[in-house]
Order: structure tokens, then C-alpha cells, then sequence
């Protein structure tokens, strides 16, 4: 049945199915794995990052991007896309430019709930015309607004979002939100390096070679974004192999 | 076959009925040129088997060279990881041959120069424990057989983003009397391909087999697909053939770095 009414994106099935949004879905599901997580004072995105060739500059081949950075304010609004690649970069195009023209017409920075708003109704849009395709892209949209609140948005090639205390998106993200949902606890978000560990634990759970294929980068309240380097998750990484030990320890020194 | 400009896709009657028939006589006429043409093609598919190393071609039956009571076939780059990473890394297993084919898919078009890294097939045996390709052939035979399929492919009433992937189904024939170690693949899926083959022919032979269908979302060469393989371990089939486990999962992580495939197309 799927395939008499697959081809356009116009074209609804009997049965309600928009087939190529779901088929775009799937696009997602290629792409690698990206999770954030929204703490107390702290918003974190990682993302697992696939190995460069060797002649490839690997400069230029950053994930995580800043829609918006308020520089006199140090808000800054952070944003991974997963998915097509190609659409990835229109979609930001528009949305920095989005929110500059904000920034001008109202005098005041967007809202991550603004932005978020702006790009799923971008999405929707090329769900409903004839002759385009949808977007095969899922964004995580993280930062912090004016009242100092850790936002955390997810959109998909659909054209729907919604607010996350912690979401994955891409390759065996099912995997990585069924870790988070057990993990995800007022003890793991306390403070700032437990946040970042979780989302460093969580990307372990399917990443294949460890810390050194992880990006990260995290926006604490009133203060600049940070990306981490390599070492930086290193540290992290090591730090919790470290405490994986101990606790295999105290279980094995229980159980004897 | 047409498409409309909302594009559903139509076929479109032919009215051109006769026409048709006509043609297709004419094409029945066969020069003696198109039938040389024909078998030179016809023996350049034939499938060959051949003894390791020395490429000597197996003219005897390679079940009956090497009878053997277990007999684990992987299909898919991610069941053949499994099975090298985890089964063959214990033990000692020795290349008993492989088979070579050549058709109009193949990109070289010279069959007579295959390397032995373009084999289609490589047949091993363990050499610490022959009796694993025991000495009565056929009649104690058990088949495994471990193939992976997308899950889109896998037809069930819930959306398959709810579905935890990647997951086991089993299919057994019905000599095969152990029970499996995950559920049963529920109809109406099917199974497809080489796998569906071998389970076919030993079904009718009355060969014990069972089939391990993981259905994943990803085809590639994955760490998580390759995983789900695990529960099979403490199966009968392959209980005693795998022993370390910590260090297959050391190899398996080597074989993911470098057979990692770079693409720009997907962040």
C-alpha cells in the first residue's frame, strides 16, 4: 500500500500516513548520535563525531553550532542538527539570519522558544508544498532566556517540537533516551560536572570508540558557551571510568 | 507505467496488445552466435569452490569432505562480525575453502584472476575440536544460520519509531527441537534472500536449522546490531565455541575502526 502513495509529499495515504515526512524520519536515523541535556545552571549538547578523512580539514567539520551569541549579555543560543548535512546548513542560514532581523525589529535577543518556533514552522512548510521535499533534519535547540531559565527544544523533519528535561536524536537514539530516562535523576542534574557526565555517559552507551570521538559543548547561566576540546572530554571520560571501577568494586566487595 | 502530477504512480493499460506478441516471436529465433554467446556467459557464472591455499577446485562436496554436525552460516556484515569477532576469535579455526561466482553484477570482468579477497563465501572449521564437524554427516547436522534485515521491513501495527531496535526474531524448521532464545517471527513478515534458501532446503531435508533475523536500523557495520547477536551465545548451537568474551568485544571494536566508512552526506 505504501508505495502507490509514497511518492509525493502531497499525498496523504488511506490511512493518514504522510510517507515521505516518515520516510525523513528515517534520514535522521543515519545520521550520528547527538544528545542534550537541560540542568539546573547548565544546558549541555553532545554529539558523537565521525571520524575525518584524512585529507578533509577537520576545521570545518564542527556540529555543534551557535544560532545566536549575545555577546555584551553572554546569552548565546546552541544548536546540533542530525540528519542531511546539506539541509542542515540551509536551515541555520535561516535561522541566523532569523534572528538578527529579531534582534533589529524588536531590539531584543530571540527566545530559544522563538527560534525553535521559526525553524519547525520552516519544516512544516515543506511538508505542504508541491514539487519540495521535507527537510531530513532533527535539531536539538539549547540556551538560556532572559529570565535565566536552561531551555531544551527537539524538532523533526515533521515540523513538530517540544520542550525536553533531556532528549537524543539520530543512530540508536531509542538507545541513548531509554539510558537518559533511567539516569535522568535531580541527583545526576545537581550540578554542573554531573550534567556534563551524564551526557558524556549517555553517548558512551553507542559510541564506538570513546572519548575522543565526542564533541561537547555546554552554556552555563550568565556565562559564554563553551566547546570542549578533546582533552577536556578526556578528562571527563577518564574521570568516569574511574568512578565505573570503584562502584564494580564496592559491588563485587558486597557481594563477597 | 505512468505518474500523475500529484504523483501516485499508475500503471496504464496497453491497447497496442498485438503489437506486443508479435515482437516477442521474433525474438524467440535464436542464431547458432547468440547461443555461443549464451554458454561462454553460462560458464563464466558458474559458482566454484575451491580448497584454501591451494586453489585446487573441490570436486567432492565440501559437506561430505568435511562432515560436520554444526554448521553456522552468517549473512550481512553485521552477522559476520559477530561471528568472527566472537566465535571464531576462541579457538583455532582453520579456512577449509570458498566459493567464487561471477555474474553481471560483479565489477571486474575477468573471472579467472579473483584474489581470495573477493571471494563471495569462506567455509571455516575449527581445528582444536573436529568433532564440531563431527563424523556423522547429515544425520546429526544442526544449522544456524544469523542474518540482519532494516527494521522498516519488519510489518507490525505499531510505528516502527516505538519498536526497540535493533531486536531478534527467530525462525526454526521443524526438526529443529531447542527452544530459541528470543521470540518467534510473527507473521506476516517473511523472510527474504539466501537465508530464506537455506532454511527452505532444510526444511524440506529435514535438517534441524534455525534462522536469527536481527532487524536494525542500521545496515552498516554497527557496534549495537553486531551486540544484539549476543543473546545466541547461550544457546546449545554455540554454547562452548565462544569463551572470551571481553576480548571479542576488544576485536570487535578494532574491525569498527577500520572498516569505518567516511560520508559527507549525513551529520
Amino acid at each position: 500500500m505504501a508505495s502507490r502513495y509514497d511518492r509525493a509529499i502531497t499525498v496523504f495515504s488511506p490511512d493518514g500516513h504522510l510517507f515521505q515526512v516518515e520516510y525523513a524520519q528515517e534520514a535522521v536515523k543515519k545520521g550520528s548520535t547527538a544528545v542534550g541535556i537541560r540542568g539546573t545552571n547548565i544546558v549541555v549538547l553532545g554529539v558523537e563525531k565521525k571520524s575525518v578523512a584524512k585529507l578533509q580539514d577537520e576545521r570545518t567539520v564542527r556540529k555543534i553550532c551557535a544560532l545566536d551569541d549575545h555577546v555584551c549579555m553572554a546569552f548565546a543560543v546552541l544548536t546540533i542538527f542530525i540528519g542531511l548535512t546539506a539541509d542542515a546548513r540551509v536551515v541555520i542560514n535561516r535561522a541566523r539570519v532569523e534572528c538578527q532581523s529579531h534582534k533589529l525589529t524588536v531590539e531584543d535577543p530571540v527566545t530559544v522558544e522563538y527560534i525553535t518556533r521559526f525553524i519547525a514552522t520552516l519544516k512544516q512548510k515543506y511538508t505542504q508544498s508541491n514539487g519540495r521535499r521535507p527537510f531530513g533534519i532533527s535539531a536539538l535547540i539549547v540556551g538560556f532566556d532572559d529570565d535565566g531559565i536552561p531551555r531544551l527544544y527537539q524538532t523533526d523533519p515533521s515540523g513538530t517540537y517540544h520542550a525536553w528535561k533531556a532528549n537524543a536524536i539520530g543512530r540508536s537514539a531509542k538507545t541513548v533516551r531509554e539510558f537518559l530516562e533511567k539516569n535522568y535523576t535531580e541527583d545526576a542534574i545537581a550540578s554542573d560536572n554531573e550534567a556534563i557526565k551524564l551526557a558524556i555517559k549517555a553517548l558512551l552507551e553507542v559510541v564506538q570508540s570513546g572519548g575522543k570521538n565526542i564533541e561537547l559543548a555546554i552554556i552555563r547561566r550568565n556565562q559564554p558557551l563553551k566547546m570542549f576540546s578533546a582533552k577536556e572530554v578526556e578528562l571527563y571520560v577518564t574521570e568516569i571510568e574511574r568512578e565505573k571501577e570503584e562502584a564494580e568494586k564496592k559491588k563485587s566487595k558486597k557481594s563477597v | 507505467m505512468a505518474a500523475t502530477f500529484f504523483g501516485e504512480v499508475v500503471k496504464a493499460p496497453c491497447r497496442a496488445g498485438t503489437e506486443d506478441e508479435e515482437e516477442e516471436e521474433e525474438g524467440r529465433r535464436e542464431t547458432p552466435e547468440d547461443r555461443e554467446v549464451r554458454q561462454q556467459l553460462a560458464r563464466k557464472r558458474e559458482v566454484r569452490l575451491l580448497r584454501r591455499q591451494t586453489k585446487t577446485s573441490l570436486e567432492v562436496s565440501l559437506l561430505e569432505k568435511y562432515p560436520c554436525s554444526k554448521f553456522i552460516i552468517a549473512i550481512g556484515n553485521n552477522a559476520v562480525a559477530f561471528l568472527s569477532s566472537f566465535v571464531m576469535n576462541s579457538g583455532v579455526w582453520e579456512e577449509a575453502g570458498c566459493a567464487k561466482l561471477w555474474n553481471e553484477w560483479c565489477r571486474t570482468a575477468d573471472t579467472t584472476h579473483l584474489s581470495s579477497t573477493e571471494a563471495f563465501c569462506g567455509f571455516y572449521h575449527l581445528k582444536s575440536n573436529p568433532s564440531v564437524f563431527g563424523s556423522c554427516p547429515r544425520k546429526n547436522m544442526q544449522i544456524t544460520i544469523l542474518t540482519c534485515r532494516h527494521v522498516t521491513d519488519y510489518k507490525t501495527l505499531e510505528s516502527t519509531g516505538s519498536l526497540p531496535s535493533p531486536f531478534l526474531k527467530a525462525l526454526k524448521t521443524q526438526n529443529f527441537k531447542d527452544p530459541a532464545c528470543c521470540p518467534l517471527l510473527e507473521q506476516p513478515n517473511i523472510v527474504h534472500d539466501l537465508p530464506a534458501a537455506v532454511l527452505s532446503y532444510c526444511q524440506v531435508w529435514k535438517i534441524p536449522a534455525i534462522l536469527y533475523l536481527c532487524y536494525t536500523d542500521v545496515m552498516k557495520l554497527d557496534l549495537i546490531t553486531v551486540e544484539a547477536f549476543k543473546p545466541i551465545l547461550s544457546t546449545r548451537s554455540l554454547k562452548g565455541l565462544v569463551k572470551n568474551i571481553p576480548q571479542s568485544t576488544e576485536i570487535l571494536k578494532k574491525l569498527m575502526t577500520t572498516n569505518e566508512i567516511q560520508s559527507n552526506i549525513y551529520t
